[in-house]
């Protein structure tokens, strides 16, 4: 017998409303649908109305974990129109904030999988350390989410105390690598509710456009900051963790091990960081032009398209979050799957709901 | 494949730009460009649409290559109909039903274009209403 069960708009599985519906056989979903806009602002329709300067702000608040990077890729669109060389010492600490952001997005999910899981020593642990990151975050830009780090042509604020951010990351990196990621990958509960779970093909990553660790743990060796090097990731040393399997447990263990090279890139940028001015003269508008810009951000590749007619205020704006590319994909994944499973499911995607509906 | 080897593949005349490759092609010629990218395992970005200066719409179909982005852009007339990809690329569904939202595009070889962002009900064409414009 088949039944339809809906999940959201509001559940307590989702931090943000949205809504899939399963069509089960027993306890098997068989398909789904999905259904976003729930928290839709029309942020694309508003930039066009804004000048650049308070573009900056409305994007930042594109999503309220990786705030940064929607910042960041739209002044580096507008860099790109305008022709503007963005000071080296600016590009490292965007760099640096860029990781650190990288490191909350992925240890906040890291907490909230291990919940799901019913792994509330995990979620502390991993919550512990997010909250370092985030008084990393505060102690340089004064807020622990919308840093408002970027200008055109810059950053806002330099980097306080580098020395106690390396010292931070290092902690970090010492716990994941010698006690979150073994107990993680032989832990026979995380085991059981992961492996072979919510199964994301080669192929189906490809045909759907997944991005960031998503698609890098079903097997696609795709990361900007390697393939298309911005900022000063050209000048840095890290690896690109991929996974073949394709389940849930390849999605916590891409993520974990990307925690670890996002701190070794910290601890390289900070180190390397050279002399100068973190941002060049105030820029209120760019010559009429339009570019792309693209980003890793931690959940994946963030598409800003920029047109503008030359005065302060942008003809175009358009914004591809990473989210928006990743939840199609829950179909493929739940085809299948146990209706309990569903939850955690959908939860390692690091699905973010506003930064889809935008 | 990587994108040299695509471009090669697809044809065309493309024009380098500093985020990528461009190519220009007719409307018609959007569903087979889009199938050589798949066959290519290209990743399909994104889908962006805006007003062209000459009037109409510029429609621009984005794929990644191992890091390039590929760019296939078409100029319609904002009552065309759009070849739809959906069916053989499932990542450019939302993509299609978004710009229906924004600029009231219509999409062939689709049975529905059911809005996205917009609620059931609600006018295509958002991006194309004054200020206070609400339906």
């Amino acid at each position: 017998m088949s039944y339809r069960i809906p999940v959201g708009p509001y559940h307590l599985a989702l931090e943000e409303p949205y809504k899939i519906e399963v069509e089960c056989e027993g306890e098997t979903v068989v398909s789904s649908s999905l259904k976003v806009g729930f928290n839709f602002r029309g942020i694309e329709w508003l930039a066009q109305r804004k000048n650049i300067t308070q573009c900056i702000a409305l994007l930042e608040r594109v999503c309220g974990i990786c705030s940064n990077v929607h910042s960041m890729t739209f002044c580096m669109a507008l860099e790109q129109i305008g022709g503007v060389e963005v000071p080296r010492r600016a590009q490292y600490i965007r760099v640096v904030v860029a990781e650190l952001e990288r490191l909350h997005s992925h240890l906040l999910w890291c907490g909230i999988a291990a919940e799901l899981m019913g792994f509330e020593t995990l979620f502390m642990q991993f919550f512990r350390h997010r909250e370092a990151v985030m008084d990393q975050l505060e102690s340089i830009s004064g807020n622990r989410v919308n840093y408002s780090m970027n200008r055109i042509g810059g950053v806002n604020r330099d980097i306080p105390k580098p020395k106690v951010v390396c010292s931070t990351v290092q902690d970090i990196h010492h716990t994941v690598s010698g006690t979150l990621i073994p107990l993680v990958t032989s832990d026979p509960t995380v085991a059981a509710r992961t492996r072979g779970v919510g199964v994301l093909t080669r192929s189906d990553a490809i045909a759907y456009g997944a991005v960031g660790p998503v698609a890098r743990a079903s097997g696609v060796d795709a990361d900007l900051r390697r393939d298309c090097p911005y900022l000063a990731y050209s000048d840095l040393k890290f690896a690109v963790p991929t996974r073949q399997d394709g389940d849930v447990l390849a999605r916590v263990i891409v993520r974990a091990q990307e925690v670890l090279e996002s701190c070794n890139i910290v601890r390289q940028a900070i180190e390397q960081v050279p002399e100068g001015p973190i941002h060049v003269s105030d820029i209120y508008s760019v010559p009429a032009g339009e570019a792309i810009a693209r980003v890793e951000a931690p959940r994946g590749e963030v598409f800003y398209y920029v047109a503008s007619d030359g005065s302060d205020k942008p003809t175009r704006v358009k914004v591809r979050t990473p989210t928006f590319a990743n939840i199609p994909t829950v179909s493929a994944m739940v085809k299948g799957a146990d209706l309990a499973d569903v939850p955690l499911i959908q939860a390692a995607l690091d699905p973010c709901y506003s930064c889809t509906d935008r | 494949m990587n994108a040299a080897e695509v471009r090669e593949t697809i044809g065309g005349t493309w024009t380098e730009r500093p985020y990528g490759w461009k190519l220009c092609v007719p409307v018609a010629a959007i569903r087979d460009a889009a199938l050589q990218m798949l066959r290519c395992e290209a990743r399909f970005s994104a889908l962006v649409a805006m007003p062209a200066e000459a009037g109409g719409l510029r429609l621009s179909w984005n794929w990644d290559v191992k890091g390039v982005l590929l760019s296939i852009e078409t100029a319609v007339d904002w009552d065309s109909l759009v070849p739809s990809i959906a069916d053989f690329c499932p990542g450019a569904d939302w993509a299609e039903r978004e710009t229906r939202d924004y600029y009231a595009v219509s999409f062939d070889r689709r049975d529905t274009t059911a809005p996205l962002m917009l609620r059931t009900g609600d006018e295509p064409g958002m991006m194309l209403r004054p200020e206070g414009g609400r339906v």
